[in-house]
């Protein structure tokens, strides 16, 4: 029943007018960043978040938000019609999309992808409804210990999921720790690393770390490209899939809706490993898995469906715990704390107008987006149309804008280029920016509650595997750390490492 | 990548230099963190995580290191290779040659020749469009920033903007 009544509260919020049009304006550009390749959702809510300084910080979250599921729904499709992946959780859809596109069946697989998604984003929401007022009622009785072992969890986690050597991805992962703690220490007041330099005893912003590493750095690696498209010309006609394919999709989103929701709440997890992990066991699961490659609409639905569940699950441990799991939800909680707001136990009873509003709007942003991706389908083709030439100066022009309105410094400006640089040579050298930027942001947080629950244990180490969740936490962390020495894990670790999207 | 390009020549491998890059790092981040002070592990000080931190830093670069004389790794050109290597070079060039401009020319007059050398650059845009779009775009986002948002971009020593 209480359930039912915030609910109700929520729709209050998210149904105000002005949070309706943030809504859509999300939802939007959501779309429009997940259909354009060689910018995602990171460089889009980055590039945003100082305009969610002019509103309220509910409709400034609710637009963050609707960026980041509008794109899940949108990377699809350019997935399916150009074997582009517009967002790194849809590479997965290019396999048999763009395939069933080629035959001849792109209104289908966009179908069951928009279809696919709406029903797993609104399961992960009724999810995420149930779940994160009893987690935060947990979470309350968390201590310091607790957090610092969930945070190197939820590090250890995403370099074992990053592609290539996961001492690199390690490396990354320490030296964003060591950005992170640029500036005043939050203790002792010392300035630490900041050369002489006013501009950094407040730190270097997240915004021009996260445009540099993944907004400029991208452009300088698809400009050493010529990109083909081979967009399908063809006339899109009957996007609803018909009855067989209803029946051969129903498991795969089924499956792909539980198995993206519990891999979006873990930590380092995600859209991207959610739609690998169920194009995996699809794959296993099918009784002719050699259609899989060649136009199977369940390789389409069933990643899908994982995606966006994933992206509904990742705002468990932000909401709840006030840990982002992912480098999206980092910039969502940038979001938060630039309106004053702290994300965690206490922000749903303390803020219930905003965590119910939240939720609310996403089943409002949900609808939008089935009519913004099926009627509007030939919108998005044109779209694709667009040439990279023309659109690369544009992007590089928006995060210039992005990066200084966020700070009103100029400062800012020339971080976001230092680091677009620095990304591009880690690219080309294997280095992966993810493990760098989730650390950056938990870093601070990190060694607070390091340091927290040394002072408060006498220094005694054994604190943080006395507390069983934290200890759970720390062997967790171990066994991933120790587990790619052994082949069979490693083997595995390949199966699902990759790219974390722009 | 081919045994070739992987072991050709040790000290073009990339790995190494990538490796040696970050054991450096991590020697500095161990001297930041000294200098900052340990603190005891009662009452951590300010370059308590900084130092333990910068030990990590040392071991997965020397993990790396290791590995990249052991297996051998790919050479910087082959990193490179296929690609058209010149044209990030170009946009890191402009990009840099903006962010000298900025602060003494302001943002409309470094943002429009920033647009016009991008757009012809790389795969030139024809002129006929090049123009337009330059000029436009920064003149559009300055005004909706200015006067819907009230925002002041950089007005540089012109005062334009």
């Amino acid at each position: 029943m209480d359930v039912l009544l915030n609910v109700a509260q929520g729709f209050g919020v998210a149904l105000q007018p002005i949070n309706l049009l943030y809504c859509f304006i999300g939802v939007f550009i959501g779309t429009l960043v997940g259909v354009l390749p060689g910018i995602g959702p990171i460089s889009a809510m980055s590039l945003l978040l100082p305009v969610t300084l002019s509103g309220t910080p509910e409709s400034g979250i609710i637009m963050m938000a609707g960026i980041y599921y509008g794109s899940m729904y949108g990377g699809s499709t350019t997935s399916i019609l150009v074997n582009i992946p517009g967002e790194a959780a849809s590479v997965v859809t290019c396999i048999d999309g763009h395939q069933m596109a080629k035959q001849g069946r792109a209104g289908p697989a966009l179908g069951i992808s928009a279809l696919g998604s709406f029903i797993a984003g609104t399961f992960s929401l009724v999810a995420l409804m149930l779940i994160a007022p009893s987690l935060a009622n947990v979470a309350i009785a968390f201590g310091p210990a607790e957090y610092f072992s969930l945070m190197v969890l939820g590090l250890v986690v995403l370099t074992f999921l990053t592609q290539g050597s996961m001492a690199k991805a390690l490396l990354m992962a320490c030296i964003g720790i060591v950005l992170g703690l640029i500036g005043l220490d939050s203790i002792t007041a010392q300035p630490r690393l900041t050369f002489g330099r006013m501009e950094l005893i407040d730190g270097i912003g997240l915004v021009p770390v996260v445009m540099g590493l993944f907004g400029v750095a991208e452009v300088l690696i698809n400009t050493e490209q010529h990109i083909k498209r081979d967009v399908i010309n063809a006339k899109i006609t009957q996007l609803l899939p018909n009855k067989a394919d209803w029946k051969a999709s129903a498991g795969p989103i089924s499956r792909g809706t539980i198995l993206g929701f519990f891999l979006g709440i873990l930590p380092g997890g995600g859209a991207v490993v959610a739609s690998f992990a169920s194009y995996a066991l699809e794959k296993r699961l099918s009784k002719t898995p050699e259609r899989f490659g060649n136009g199977a609409i369940e390789g389409v639905a069933g990643p899908e469906s994982a995606n966006n569940a994933a992206a509904g699950g990742a705002f468990i441990p932000l909401m709840t715990l006030g840990i982002p799991p992912n480098v999206v939800m980092a910039l969502l909680l940038g979001a938060f704390v630039i309106h004053g707001l702290q994300p965690g136990p206490l922000l749903i009873t303390q803020n219930p107008g905003l965590f119910w509003g939240i939720v609310a709007s996403m089943y409002i942003g949900n609808v939008m987006l089935l009519v913004l991706n099926l009627p509007l389908i030939g919108m998005w083709v044109q779209l694709l149309k667009l040439p990279y030439n023309i659109l690369f100066p544009l992007i590089i022009l928006f995060t210039i804008i992005g990066v200084y309105c966020s700070s009103n410094n100029v400062f800012d400006v020339y971080v976001m280029i230092a680091f677009g640089v620095i990304g591009y040579f880690m690219r080309k050298l294997g280095y992966e920016p993810a493990p760098l930027v989730l650390a950056f942001v938990l870093g601070p947080m990190l060694e607070n509650n390091l340091r927290k629950s040394l002072i408060l244990s006498q220094g005694d180490l054994l604190t943080f595997v006395q507390r069983p969740i934290s200890a759970a936490c720390l062997v967790l962390a171990v066994v991933l750390l120790v587990g790619p020495l052994l082949p069979s894990l490693r083997k595995k670790r390949e199966l699902v490492a990759l790219d974390e999207g722009v | 990548m081919s045994n070739d390009l992987k072991t050709q020549n040790r000290l073009n491998n990339s790995e190494l230099w990538g490796g040696l890059i970050g054991l450096a790092l991590g020697v500095f981040v161990i001297w930041s963190g000294l200098k900052l002070k340990l603190g005891s592990i009662n009452d951590p000080g300010s370059g308590y995580v900084l130092f333990y931190t910068g030990l990590l830093m040392c071991v997965f670069a020397a993990t790396i290191i290791v590995a990249a004389i052991t297996e051998g790794g790919p050479t910087f050109g082959s990193r490179w290779e296929d690609t058209r290597w010149t044209k990030p070079l170009l946009v890191i060039a402009c990009l840099t040659a903006f962010a000298f401009a900025l602060d003494p020319l302001g943002f409309l007059l470094s943002a429009i020749p920033l647009m016009v050398l991008l757009l012809r650059v790389i795969d030139p845009v024809r002129w006929s469009l090049t123009i337009p779009l330059a000029v436009l775009t920064p003149l559009g986002v300055w005004w909706v920033l200015k006067r819907a948002l009230l925002i002041q971009l950089p007005s540089g020593i012109f005062e334009i903007g």
